[in-house]
This record gives C-alpha cells, structure tokens and sequence, in this order.
C-alpha cells in the first residue's frame, strides 16, 4: 500500500503550475482522498492531532463517515460543510477563505508584495 | 525546611534588585558595587532553586509541589528533572537562567561602566517582575497542608530523558534574550551614545540563538520519539511560539554581524533586540494562561495569564517606548544594490520578519475571531505549510551565496559556476524524481537543501585556501552553519514528502517484508518496571539474511496516574528511520502501524551543525 | 512618516494585548468550543427505544415541548456523577421532557446502569453507532442540550451538569 502522491508524468505543465502554487491532482483513488482531507481535520478529542494520524475513537468514526461520503460520490466540499455545520470550523484545520478568514490568507502576502515594491523604490531611489 | 531557605532566599533576592533599582534611581552617592549586588541576587535566586530540587530529590511531600508532581518511587533522573516538569519549578528555572545570564554579564568587562550599571539595573528589573509573578502566583514553595507518605507522582509523558535537557536547553535560549533586551534599552538610554553595545550584544545573541535552536530540536526529538504520531513537526501553538523569537534571533543574529562591514541598521538591530525577547515572553504567557489548546498541557489559570499578560505588556511595551521615544538616527544610510550582501541581508531579515509575522497572526487568529464573532476556529499546519514555506523558499535560495556577496557591487565573483552548480543539481534532481514518484514540494526543497550545500562548499572552496586549523573553521564557520540548513533541509524535505506508512494485523511470529527489509514480529511481552507496566513487542530486522536489529516498542502503563504512554520502536539507519507503532490486540491480532521516514538523521544532523557552528560563532573575536 | 512606523509595533501590542485581555476574562474553555447549532433547529433524528425495539421517538413526537437532550453512556464516568440531577430536574420541571441517548453502548450494560443509578429519563433512545451524536455535534460525554416549543437549541453544555449550572444556566431557560 503506498499512499504516496500520484504520479504526474505531465512535468512541464506542473512545473508551470508550480509557480501559482496551484495543486492538480487529477483523479484519486478514493483512500488518497480519505487521507488528504482527514489530514486537514481536527481530532476534537485529542491535543491537535489530526483524524488521520489519531487513532481515538471520534477520529475513526470521522474517518469512516468521510470514506462513505466520498463512496457516495459527495465531494470535499460538501463533506467539509457536513461536518462543520456539525462540529463547527475549528474542526478544520486548514481555515476556510471566506470573510472572517480573508486578513489571514492574505496578509502574508499583501506583506510580501508591498514589501517587495517597498525593496524596488529603495533602489530606484539610488 | 528546604522549602523555607528557598522562599526566603528567592525573596531576598527580589528585595536585592528592588534596592538596585531604588537606588539607582534615588541615591545620589552610589558608592558600592553594582556588580556584586547583581551576583549576590543571582547566587540567591540559585539556592533558592536547588532548594526546591533539593526538597524533589528527598521527596519531601510537605510541600505542596512536590506532592503534586513526584513520587518516591521515580528513579532519580525524574526527581531532579521533576524540578521543572511542573509551572512553578519552570518558572524557578527561568528566573534562575535569568539571573545566571546577569550574573555572566557583571562578569564580563564593559568599557562604559555607567552603561553597563544600566543595563544591570534593567536585567534586575525582569528579575523582579518574573520574581514577584512566581511569588504571588506560582509560588512553588506552598507548605503541603496535610501530612502525606506518598505524592501524586509526575505525568509519565515527562518521565523521560527529554525532560531533563529539552527545557532547561529552550529556557538558556528564550531567557537569553533577556540580556540583548537590557543591552538594547541601556543602549538607547545611555547618554554616551556610542555603539559599544552592539559588540556586546553580537556574543549573547549568538549564545541565546544556538540554545533556542538547540532546544527546539530536542523538543522535537521529543515529540518524535515519544508521541507515536510518527512526526516531529505538527504546527502545534506551542512549536510555532518557540519558532517566532527562533527566526527573528536569527535576524538579528545576521544582522548584527554586519557591524563588521561598514554599514550599521542601528534602529532594525534595537527593534529585532526588543522583539526578540517580548517574543519570548509572548510565548510563555500562550503557554501558562492555557488559553490554546496543545500538546503541552499546563494546568490553566486565568489570574496567571492576566499576571503574564500584564508582564508581557509591561516589557514590550517599556521596550518599544523607548524605542519610540529615543530613536536613534542612522549614522549612514545603507547601501542597497540589486545584489549586494546588504540587499541579500536586507530581504533576508524582511522574509524572516513576515514569517514571524505570519506565523504570529495564524497562531492568535483564533483568539481574535472567537472573541469578535464568538465562533472557533482552527488555523493548523495547512495554514501554515501553505505561507509559511513559499515564503522562505526566496530567503533559502538567496542565503546559498549571501556570504561570498559583495559588500560595495552588484557583482558575484564565480557566478557562472554557481549557475551551472544550480542547473545541474536542477536536471539531477528533476530527472531523479521523474523516474520516483514526483512530489512539487518534494522536488523545491531537494533542490534548494542541496544547492545550499554545494553552493556553500564552493564558496568555500573558491574563497579560502584550505588549512586544517581551529582558525580557519572559524573563518569559514558562516558557510558551515548554511550547510547545516541545507542538509536539515533535505531532511525535512524527504521526510515529510516521501514518508510511507504501512498497517498490519498480525499475530506474534508473522513476518512481513517491506521493500529490502524482513521483519519479523517475535513476540510481545510484559514486563513490571519500577514505577510502570511494561508491554514490549520485539521486531527482528534482517537484511541480506542478517539480523540488523532488534527493535522494541510498546506501551507503557503508569498505575500511580493511570496513564498510558505510546512507546515508538525506532530503526535509525543513515538514509530511513524505521518507526513501529504498536496498537491495541483484536482477535489475537495486533495492530502494527509501521513508517518508513527518509532522512530524518539529516534533520538532527544539520541542527547539530548549525548549533556547533553557533558556538564556534561565539568564540571568534 | 518615521515616527509614525515606529509607533507601530506599540499599536500592534496594543491590540494584541486587548484581544488578550478579553479572552481571559471571558472564561472561555480552550478545551469546549462553542456550539454551532446553538440558535438552530434540532437536527433530525429517529432512534429505538432501550427497552422496546419497536417503540421510536423522533422530533415530531415530543414538538410543542422543552426538551432537555441528555447523551449517555454506561462506559462515562462524569455521566454517572451528574446523573442525580435530572431526577430533580424532572421533579421540578414535570412538564419537561427529558430524552437520553444512550452512546455506543451495550444495550445489556446500559439496562443495568439505568437499574442500579435509577432512570431520570422520559424516554431512552439508543444511539448504537453514534449517529445520533454526529447529528448534534458531540464528540465526547456527557453532553447536554436544550430544545425550545419552536424547536431551536437553546442550550448547550459539554461535559458533566453540576448544581450551580442548572440553577444558574438552565433553570433561567425553563
């Protein structure tokens, strides 16, 4: 069993894509998509364990309600929503991009660019 | 007994500074000796710390701390240890290191006698503050009320080795900033504004770097071999606060050994000074207030998150006033080129800056929402894999050549050699990973830890005539330490992209193979330690028909606080540690879960490197 | 211009240091996130009653009614410390229903636990595979829920009640 990331023989088109930091991940097995996502939730009754690396009881059964979700064909999204509209956002770790999370995503880098054009007009200046 | 000497010699020596700091200010005629008043503190703090290690050892359970945390029948190591297992002995320790570090300062020789007063007076001054916070609030010398045989015995994750080096080594590291802190302020104070200071601060820097890099890696170890989680990095609150001071000390690190060139970021130096240290105690008040969840549990008490807080609030905000309020003006403007070693350092310290940065908002981020909208959420390692290290990966390129950069020109000496170094570790590793499996994150990190490498020793090669002496170690020990950073990077990169893992059911006498490697699951056995149960499944390892090893993991059960810990059995080899996890028995089976981690050694040797490296720093002139 | 960007890092502390501030004194409990499904509707559910298969309960039987949602398992300790004050609670308040969930249990030791420590309960549904508890949220016991006549989650408490929360938090609700 090797839960390793996919293959991609396309290299030139990832390489491009390497630098939007866009990830395309065409077709997954099932178990990869278990995994993928339970790696991004929380295990509510452990010490910030991801469900994939607990062992706890909640975590199997999150894991199990996840692989019977993607069996039924939901996507990621509406098993995220399933079940933070259960258990609330904390369970995810990777925040959703949505009005309240907006200054998180993008402070990192509105800091980066304006610091960038800040380097470039220091220079300018010389 | 003991607990008595101890409280009342950690109050004398807060009432020592209280009178350094009241006279200082007050007395005109200061006719004694400054520096013997700081050591006599320090000697007190001291005593008052072994005291309470003292009443641990003896296990003397009339006091209320020792009961709560020890047992008698604990071997040794965790009685002493057991000292700071706890808030209040850790707290002891850090006022402790504290005052080892101002009593190393009154030894050290300083030109400008009124400034090093100052910078005592200001050391004294955090003395009292963490003094009265351990009196009033975590004072760990509470008379037991009732008189008891036995104490409640320490939590057994801390019964560990671990224990006895990984906090005292981060405390050296954290509270070690206390003292470039002092410097900064004393230095902003101080009237004869010359930059003597800067000198000063550059050995202590470095000291209280390489302890926090030190300890950090030890915790890591830590989690790695002791959680089972088959990790060493989660994004834990409590990893990322010890990474926030961790990065900018390595900015200020770099920064102030430009002080040897002729450009001075006097004002970035002073605020990465003060930064450095509220950092620190920004991360003990996340970690004692109990206010984030984590893997490092601490009994929460709200009176001493508001006492922290209002600490942290004190010194930052003491410090940035100060700073506002004194700016000093640079003595020449800096000289940036497009590439230059001024310009590399300059966007250097701005990632490192927004990494903290960063990492700080993602990890108060759920405060804040929970506190305007009442919601909770999460912000964990996808957060910050995903900003974090796109973020870094410019300063690690950058950082390969930074040292052999010119100080005055746009100009690279061997630059073509380094180009084709670049391009050729390029198609190596991208042909190497075409014919593997092919990891994006996997492929940029290979790259760039083994072009630090090679880019490093080609400087070095290309820069210095090589001789085998003390002394030219020191010359290229910079391109060391950026070695050390390449290969921990090549190992972060492997382990965390190429891990494998593999689960079995399996009954004693199986045997499995995994790629060249026959291991057979022998047998599970229970055993009755001092102090705990023992269930140890023992894995014989053959290769080539040799038995390589034989590797022991299990569980642990701890009846004196009903506990179970995960034992990992773990396989080193150079290239792959081999990380078994037992699990719980169905049927007659047991379940095994097995990781193959590449190249984790490469991370602890790399750390190794750049700790050595950082005390070789500190030896040079 | 200069003054204004050293200024800041106090403002940042400033702010940190007041959203610090208001956390701590909020009393909130790392360790118990707040409930989503508070102000919502009950979710659905239909479950099996301990003591008779054949009898279920779903919302629409007990509608028009506060319910108190009490989940349980023979297994939890903390459930068996609060588990006298329902019987109180159901003396006090005869008009409130108070529905157990019985959590991955078996069905034989939940039948004892309910003999030896008594049954405060209306009704007893069994939650075999936590389902149930997945539907509410719940991810260790005990937990508690209250339900208005119009259906929306008025209340929620993780781990066990004591005196002082029913007295304080619940009874102002009932």
């Amino acid at each position: 069993m090797k839960l390793n990331h996919s293959y991609n023989k396309f290299i030139l088109i990832k390489l491009i894509l390497i630098f939007f930091f866009v990830d395309v991940i065409a077709s997954e097995l099932i178990d990869e998509k278990v995994k993928k996502l339970t790696l991004e939730l929380r295990c509510m009754t452990c010490q910030n364990q991801s469900i994939y690396d607990s062992e706890a009881d909640f975590s199997n059964d999150i894991k199990k309600i996840v692989r019977k979700k993607f069996q039924e064909g939901k996507s990621e999204k509406e098993i995220k929503d399933f079940l933070t509209n259960r258990y609330g956002e904390y369970i995810l770790f990777k925040p959703l991009l949505n009005y309240k999370n907006l200054f998180l995503w993008a402070f990192p880098f509105i800091l980066l660019v304006f610091s960038l054009f800040f380097f470039i007009y220091r220079i300018r200046k010389r | 007994m003991s607990s008595l000497v101890g409280f009342i010699s950690l109050s004398l020596a807060i009432g020592i500074n209280f009178f350094l700091l009241f006279s200082y200010f007050f007395l005109k005629n200061k006719n004694y000796n400054f520096n013997l008043i700081v050591r006599l503190s320090s000697v007190l703090t001291l005593i008052s710390f072994f005291s309470l290690m003292f009443s641990y050892v003896t296990s003397d359970f009339s006091n209320f701390n020792v009961f709560q945390n020890s047992h008698s029948n604990k071997p040794l190591i965790y009685k002493i240890s057991g000292t700071w297992g706890n808030h209040e002995g850790s707290m002891l320790l850090w006022i402790s290191i504290l005052s080892i570090y101002g009593f190393l300062f009154s030894i050290t020789k300083v030109a400008d006698l009124k400034f090093k007063q100052l910078t005592l007076v200001i050391q004294s001054s955090l003395h009292i503050l963490f003094g009265l916070f351990i009196v009033f609030t975590s004072n760990p010398f509470l008379v037991n009320s009732v008189i008891v045989k036995e104490g409640l015995g320490l939590n057994p994750i801390l019964q560990d080795p671990g224990l006895a080096i990984h906090p005292p080594v981060l405390y050296a590291g954290y509270v070690g900033y206390s003292i470039i802190f002092s410097l900064a302020i004393a230095g902003l104070l101080n009237k004869n504004n010359d930059d003597e200071w800067l000198y000063i601060a550059k050995k202590w820097s470095l000291i209280s770097w390489t302890f926090l890099t030190g300890g950090i890696a030890l915790g890591s170890y830590w989690a790695y071999y002791e959680l089972g989680w088959g990790g060493w990095w989660f994004w834990d609150p409590v990893e990322n606060i010890s990474l926030m001071p961790w990065i900018t000390g390595l900015a200020l690190v770099h920064s102030l050994l430009m002080i040897r060139g002729e450009q001075i970021l006097k004002k970035w130096i002073i605020f990465l000074s003060i930064l450095c240290f509220s950092l620190s105690i920004f991360g003990t008040f996340l970690v004692r207030s109990g206010i984030l969840t984590s893997v490092h549990s601490f009994a929460a008490d709200a009176s001493r998150g508001l006492f922290i807080l209002l600490i942290f609030f004190i010194i930052t905000g003491f410090g940035f006033l100060v700073f506002l309020l004194r700016t000093p003006e640079n003595s020449k403007p800096i000289n940036l080129l497009f590439v230059n070693k001024v310009s590399a350092l300059v966007i250097n310290n701005v990632l490192m800056i927004i990494t903290t940065l960063t990492i700080l908002l993602g990890t108060i981020y759920p405060i804040i929402i929970e506190v305007i909208t009442n919601d909770r959420i999460s912000v964990g390692g996808p957060y910050f894999n995903s900003t974090v290290i796109p973020i870094m990966m410019p300063g690690f390129l950058l950082m390969s050549v930074a040292p052999v950069l010119s100080w005055q020109t746009n100009r690279l000496r061997n630059a073509k050699l380094y180009v084709l170094g670049f391009m050729i570790i390029s198609v190596v590793v991208l042909i190497q990973s075409y014919f593997t499996t092919f990891n994006t994150w996997g492929v940029l990190g290979l790259i760039l830890g083994v072009w630090i490498i090679v880019a490093s020793i080609i400087s070095i090669f290309s820069s210095y005539k090589i001789k085998f002496s003390y002394k030219m170690l020191q010359k290229i020990n910079p391109h060391i330490a950026h070695i050390g950073v390449g290969i921990a990077i090549v190992g972060i990169t492997c382990s965390s992209v190429f891990k494998e893992e593999y689960d079995y059911n399996i009954n004693e006498g199986d045997k499995f193979r995994i790629k060249n490697t026959f291991i057979t699951f022998q047998k599970v056995e229970t055993t009755n330690e001092a102090n705990f149960q023992a269930l140890r499944a023992n894995f014989l390892i053959k290769k080539d028909e040799k038995l390589v090893a034989n590797i022991r993991a299990g569980k642990n059960y701890y009846p004196v606080s009903k506990m179970i810990t995960s034992e990992a059995g773990i396989f080193h080899e150079w290239f792959r540690d081999i990380y078994f996890i037992v699990g719980d028995q169905k049927d007659n089976n047991w379940f095994i879960k097995i990781y193959i981690n590449p190249f984790v050694s490469f991370i602890w040797l790399g750390v190794l490197i750049m700790v050595l490296s950082g005390f070789i720093g500190v030896t040079k002139k | 211009m200069r003054k204004l960007i050293i200024l800041t890092p106090l403002v940042i502390l400033f702010i940190i240091s007041i959203f610090l501030l208001i956390y701590l004194l909020s009393n909130k409990d790392p360790n118990k996130p707040p409930s989503v499904l508070l102000n919502k509707n009950v979710p659905n559910f239909e479950s099996n009653s301990l003591y008779n298969p054949k009898i279920y309960i779903n919302y629409e039987k007990v509608k028009n009614k506060k319910v108190l949602i009490n989940f349980f398992a023979s297994w939890c300790l903390p459930c068996k410390v609060e588990h006298p004050l329902f019987f109180e609670l159901s003396k006090r308040y005869p008009d409130l229903f108070i529905l157990g969930f019985n959590h991955k249990d078996k069905i034989e030791d939940a039948k004892k636990y309910l003999l030896e420590d008594g049954n405060p309960y209306n009704f007893v549904g069994v939650d075999k595979d936590g389902m149930i508890a997945l539907e509410f949220g719940v991810f260790g016991l005990p937990e508690t829920f209250l339900i208005n006549e119009n259906g929306k989650i008025i209340y929620k408490f993780m781990g066990p009640l004591t005196k002082e929360i029913i007295l304080n938090e619940i009874e102002p609700l009932l």
